[in-house]
């Protein structure tokens, strides 16, 4: 009986729907730390070798599969040697920073995690846990901040190496990421005119209730998309390593750990990447199509759907880095450069003109977010959705034409291009023979 | 003289970089999920080694069970790499046989031109490709070992069968 | 000769002027025309029974033996005349009938005229059917081996034995294909110079039992030299495969020794691969003597014969560079020199004037005469209490001993230590005739130069380099590098040598100034 009404005092004490506080707010806290960590460590182990597989299926290979059963054990064996292998240290490398590099590009890759809410809340005896380590309430500006971090330790990895190819690596690297910035902050505007709100717990939840934002953003998520492959240095975008011109640019002098840290603040950048997109724009852990499991009361198999569906999500943009890694070619820096400024960033502003300009127009309509159509698709959403298809049929089909990624003779000025295409019709010159 | 630059009105389908794209992440898509794999599991799976593969050396024996050479010379003669050693010497029924007949194999081009020459088709190029060794002077082949090398020799080219037939 | 009649012909459409008498053959090499010949050999009798020498000469109705046909004004030689070819080519072909195809075990491989030809004009596959002629091989005795099967009877050897050696051992036995080469019953070949015919032989047929199976000739490294081991001075052919003399060849010199080498002269050759040398300079060091720097060496020997009288025990064996630098050290103290020479009895080669094993074996007697030292059977008779001993690459005898005791100090330059010296203050490691330039002078005045064959071991230097170092201690003017440099400061300094120098030597060598002409080939 003593431990009935033991059991009814704390029943009472805590409510499991309501958020949990106190002491049990910092266990949890330390619990998600410590699991979050583990967890994205193991993920991020098994991504290098989900990398290997998956470039070795696209080239028509079996990939490792000679440690642990069809290779499983090969992450292992691989974190096994860098631990062993040498470290080296240039003698005119500047030895603080050419050891503070990695950790400053390795830590703000691991906290960005911090604000991502993986789950749908799991309510227990002590409240309801969030499922977020922090759910900060600028989240998103908080994102924005540490993911641009990241790049003081591949600049400072270069300079400090003394070694040409790094330091050109590193150039690369901090002139990329101011590029591309803008045009991902710029892209996420419009996904805060539509939430209304910073915090990234709210952003799923609008999404729950309207319709994820993939659909109505259209443009602005393949914007993003674009920004968070630059962000993270992976290919098209991977002129900082670019190991044809620069050997293996800022990290050509790291061996060992070191350079292990390097290659996991990559796949945690990717794993951050693809948490942010799944976040904001397919509607971070929503199941699609059930609301029930969406939706309060929460209970403790909500969590595990939801977590499952988030899982799933980000694995598939995880996937996606890897399918275009092996797809695409490295684009040359002129046309990194131009892209950037000259194609995401005019699009980016004149896509937030035109998407506030609808979302003004639509509340001005009174249309509410909330409203459906029909019984199921909501108008709000579909109305900004058509809208996108039209601006993405007029960006890819009209726009795409040699401007996008330009060919080396985009560079050439119109009148001396229709200079050289007169020469060309002329015929070669009298001396040229054939 | 002016230089020529050829510059292409092209058509939309090869200029637009997204069409490119998706075309390109179809096709590796197409290999991602093609279950058939060039890779040669090799440990288990080995080459069909052609019969004129040049390998690492075999000398030949005679029926008693010495080596067929008779230290002509002409193999370190031919050698384009000289990288075998010969020193003639006498056996006791005053024949002449090598002393001393090393080949350093680290050395050896395998172009065969020592099977080539040699008159007493003693030494051969094999049809043998696994060669591991922990120290470099492992490599280099005393008459013994080469006597002693088990796998097929390879067969020359012959001019008047040129395909092998 | 001078005088005789020139004729002028046409050889392969090359105009040759020679002495009328000379044969078509011997014409033809004045213009780089060699004629196949197996039977002929300048120094022996025209016998023409190889018939590989024919040649086409038109106006003559057959092919003409160019070993003995006698060269006519205005006649056109066609060497490789359609016809002659053909000839060749079948005088080859028959010649391979009993010849066997083991080239591969044949120490003549590389150097065998029938090898040569058959591949210049010979057919490349055999048409004969039939099993070779079989004869075991033959010990003939002195160095010579006979394998009668490759012998194609060309009877230079018989001819050598005949007419050169004058000692006729060998004749041709049985007839037609059962020919072979023979020795007359209860006669072996015992010649002093017996071994020549084993270079005479054009193919594997007569070996030589030294060098068998020991290297190919393509191996070899040859280096031109001069015999050492008596005062004929025999122009030789030094021949090495990795850094060791493996065999010694005669090289011909009309003027001293034609064609020929004497069969001890050819085998001793051991020594100069000796390998227990002196390699580094030493100096004594309380009860030992310890390897140094040259400079300390010479320092060291500097002072020890710092205003004291040397007395030199030089070798004849060394060369005119190093003897002269020597007797420069042995009057720089007013010293004296001495040295003795090993006698055994001359062996003449009757076949050539004045060639001959001499009594003296060692290379240069008569410069280390002319230089000042004196020939004695007890070298160190003249050396007085006090003086500083230098054994320059002599041996010495127990005879000596006493001698020794008197030296207050003993300087050893040699290629080894002698056993018999245990209280050398310094040793300075020289080389050998077969590691070092020089010249020698031999009995009939005549200098001649040889080269270096192998590489000198360890830090040793000749003896004409550290004598010449050693004088520069002593404050003379001295300090030689190059073994012509030392020769042309002897050569100013000697009248005797006068105007000499390496140039004008060359490989036939200079009789030395005032030197009554030698009534053998020196007339030349």
């Amino acid at each position: 009986m003593n431990t009935y009404a033991a059991l009814m005092l704390f029943q009472h004490a805590y409510d499991p729907q309501a958020p949990v506080h106190g002491a049990p707010w910092l266990w949890f806290s330390i619990i998600k730390i410590l699991v979050v960590f583990t967890v994205l460590m193991v993920t991020i182990a098994y991504l290098t070798l989900a990398e290997r597989k998956i470039s070795a299926w696209i080239q028509d290979r079996h990939g490792p599969n000679r440690v642990g059963p069809r290779g499983l054990a090969q992450p292992l064996a691989d974190g096994l040697k860098n631990i062993m292998k040498e470290e080296t240290y240039p003698s005119a490398a500047y030895s603080p920073l050419f050891i503070l590099a990695p950790v400053m590009s390795f830590i703000p890759a691991l906290i960005t995690f911090a604000v991502i809410p993986f789950a749908a809340p799991l309510p227990t005896p002590w409240g309801l846990v969030d499922m977020s380590i922090a759910d900060l309430p600028v989240g998103f500006l908080y994102i924005l901040a540490i993911a641009s971090l990241g790049v003081y330790g591949i600049v400072l990895a270069g300079w400090s190496s003394n070694n040409k190819y790094a330091l050109l690596g590193g150039l690369r690297s901090s002139a990329q990421m101011v590029s591309y910035e803008v045009s991902m902050g710029l892209a996420v505007v419009a996904v805060l005119l539509l939430s209304g709100n910073v915090s990234l717990s709210s952003i799923v939840a609008s999404q729950v209730a309207t319709g994820w934002y993939f659909f109505p953003l259209l443009i602005g998520f393949f914007l993003f998309l674009v920004a968070a492959f630059a962000e993270t240095n992976r290919l098209p975008f991977d002129l900082p390593e670019a190991e044809s011109e620069l050997i293996a640019g800022y990290h050509t002098e790291y061996s060992s750990m070191k350079f292990s840290m390097f290659f996991i603040a990559e796949y945690s950048n990717m794993t951050t990447a693809s948490a942010r997109l799944t976040t904001l724009f397919f509607g971070g852990w929503a199941v699609p199509f059930w609301t029930t499991v969406d939706t309060a009361p929460w209970h403790w198999w909500k969590t595990v759907i939801t977590l499952v569906c988030f899982m799933i999500k980000t694995g598939f943009f995880l996937f996606l880095y890897m399918w275009i890694r092996w797809t695409l070619p490295r684009f040359r820096y002129d046309q990194l450069m131009s892209v950037g400024w000259k194609v995401m960033l005019p699009i980016a502003l004149c896509y937030l003109v035109v998407m506030a300009g609808a979302i003004l127009a639509l509340d001005a309509a009174g249309v509410a977010p909330s409203a459906r159509f029909g019984d199921f698709v909501p108008t709000y959403w579909a109305i900004l959705g058509v809208l996108n298809i039209v601006l993405a049929v007029l960006v890819f089909v009209v726009l795409d034409r040699g401007r996008l990624v330009s060919p080396a003779s985009a560079r050439v000025g119109p009148s001396e291009l229709a200079e050289l295409r007169a020469m060309a019709t002329r015929g070669p010159a009298p001396a040229q023979g054939d | 003289m002016a230089i020529q630059v050829k510059v292409l009105e092209r058509p939309i389908r090869q200029t637009s970089y997204v069409r490119a794209m998706l075309k390109g992440m179809a096709i590796t898509f197409k290999h991602l999920t093609n279950p058939h794999k060039v890779t040669w599991q090799y440990p288990e799976q080995k080459w069909d080694l052609s019969p004129r593969w040049r390998g690492t050396h075999r000398m030949l024996t005679d029926e008693n069970g010495k080596a067929k050479c008779v230290a002509c010379g002409l193999c370190p003669q031919i050698c384009p790499a000289n990288c075998i050693k010969l020193v003639p010497g006498e056996d006791e029924e005053g024949n002449r046989y090598p002393l001393v007949y090393e080949i350093d194999e680290f050395r050896c081009i395998f172009c065969g031109y020592c099977q080539e020459v040699c008159p007493e088709e003693a030494i051969h190029v094999g049809r043998h490709y696994e060669n591991s060794e922990y120290s470099r002077a492992g490599f280099v082949y005393d008459l013994e070992r080469l006597m002693a090398q088990t796998h097929p020799v390879c067969e020359m080219w012959d001019p008047a069968d040129p395909r092998g037939e | 000769m001078a005088d005789a009649q020139q004729v002028s012909l046409t050889i392969e459409g090359r105009q040759v002027n020679v002495p009328a008498g000379t044969s078509i053959l011997e014409a033809a090499k004045t213009v780089g025309v060699l004629i196949p010949h197996y039977c002929y050999h300048p120094g022996l009798s025209i016998v023409g029974n190889c018939r590989m020498c024919q040649v086409e000469v038109e106006k003559m109705p057959k092919l003409a033996p160019a070993c003995q046909t006698a060269v006519a004004e205005g006649q056109v030689v066609h060497v490789y005349a359609d016809r002659a070819l053909t000839a060749r080519k079948a005088v080859l072909e028959f010649l391979l009938i009993n010849h066997p195809l083991d080239c591969p075990i044949c120490d003549k491989s590389g150097e065998c005229e029938l090898q040569d030809y058959t591949y210049r004009e010979g057919r490349a596959v055999g048409r004969l059917q039939d099993p070779k002629r079989f004869n075991p091989a033959e010990d003939f005795g002195g160095d010579v081996q006979y394998v009668t099967n490759r012998c194609i009877l060309c009877t230079r050897c018989v001819r050598f034995m005949d007419e050169v050696a004058q000692d006729t051992v060998l004749n041709v036995s049985e007839r037609g294909d059962r020919a072979v080469i023979g020795k007359f019953e209860g006669k072996d070949l015992t010649h002093p110079w017996a071994a020549n015919i084993i270079d005479l032989c054009p193919v594997g047929a007569l070996l030589s039992k030294d060098f068998l199976n020991k290297s190919r000739a393509w191996e070899l490294d040859r280096t031109a030299s001069v015999c050492p081991n008596c005062t004929q001075g025999c122009n030789t052919i030094l021949e090495t495969r990795d850094n060791m003399v493996v065999r010694m060849r005669p090289r011909s010199n009309l003027d001293v020794n034609h064609y020929y080498l004497c069969d001890e002269g050819r085998l001793d050759y051991r020594w100069m691969n000796r390998t227990d040398r002196l390699e580094a300079p030493l100096v004594r060091r309380g009860d030992r003597l310890a390897a140094t720097a040259w400079d300390d060496a010479l320092r060291a020997a500097a002072l020890h014969l710092n205003g004291k009288r040397a007395f030199v025990l030089a070798s004849p064996m060394l060369s005119n560079e190093s003897l002269w630098v020597l007797s420069r050290i042995m009057k720089h103290g007013g010293g004296a020199g001495g040295f003795r020479v090993r006698r055994e009895p001359e062996a003449p080669l009757p076949g050539v004037p004045d060639l001959a094993r001499r009594a003296e074996r060692a290379a240069n007697v008569r410069a280390a005469e002319l230089f000042g030292f004196v020939k004695s059977d007890m070298p160190l008779a003249g050396m007085q209490e006090g003086d500083v001993l230098i054994v320059a690459d002599h041996e010495v005898a127990a005879a000596d001993a006493p001698a020794l005791a008197k030296a207050s100090a003993v300087i050893v330059i040699g290629t080894t230590m002698p056993e018999l010296v245990s209280n050398a203050m310094v040793a300075l490691p020289s080389t050998n005739v077969a590691e070092e330039d020089g010249t020698f002078t031999n009995l009939r005045g005549r200098v001649q130069q040889y080269r270096q064959a192998r590489a000198a071991p360890g830090m040793s230097r000749p003896v004409w380099w550290s004598g010449g170092d050693l004088l520069v201690f002593l404050g003379e003017r001295a300090g030689y590098y190059i073994a012509s440099e030392a020769f042309a400061a002897l050569a100013a300094q000697q009248p005797e040598f006068a105007g000499m120098s390496y140039d004008s030597l060359g490989f036939r060598g200079q009789v030395l100034a005032g030197q009554p002409v030698a009534a053998g080939g020196a007339a030349r």
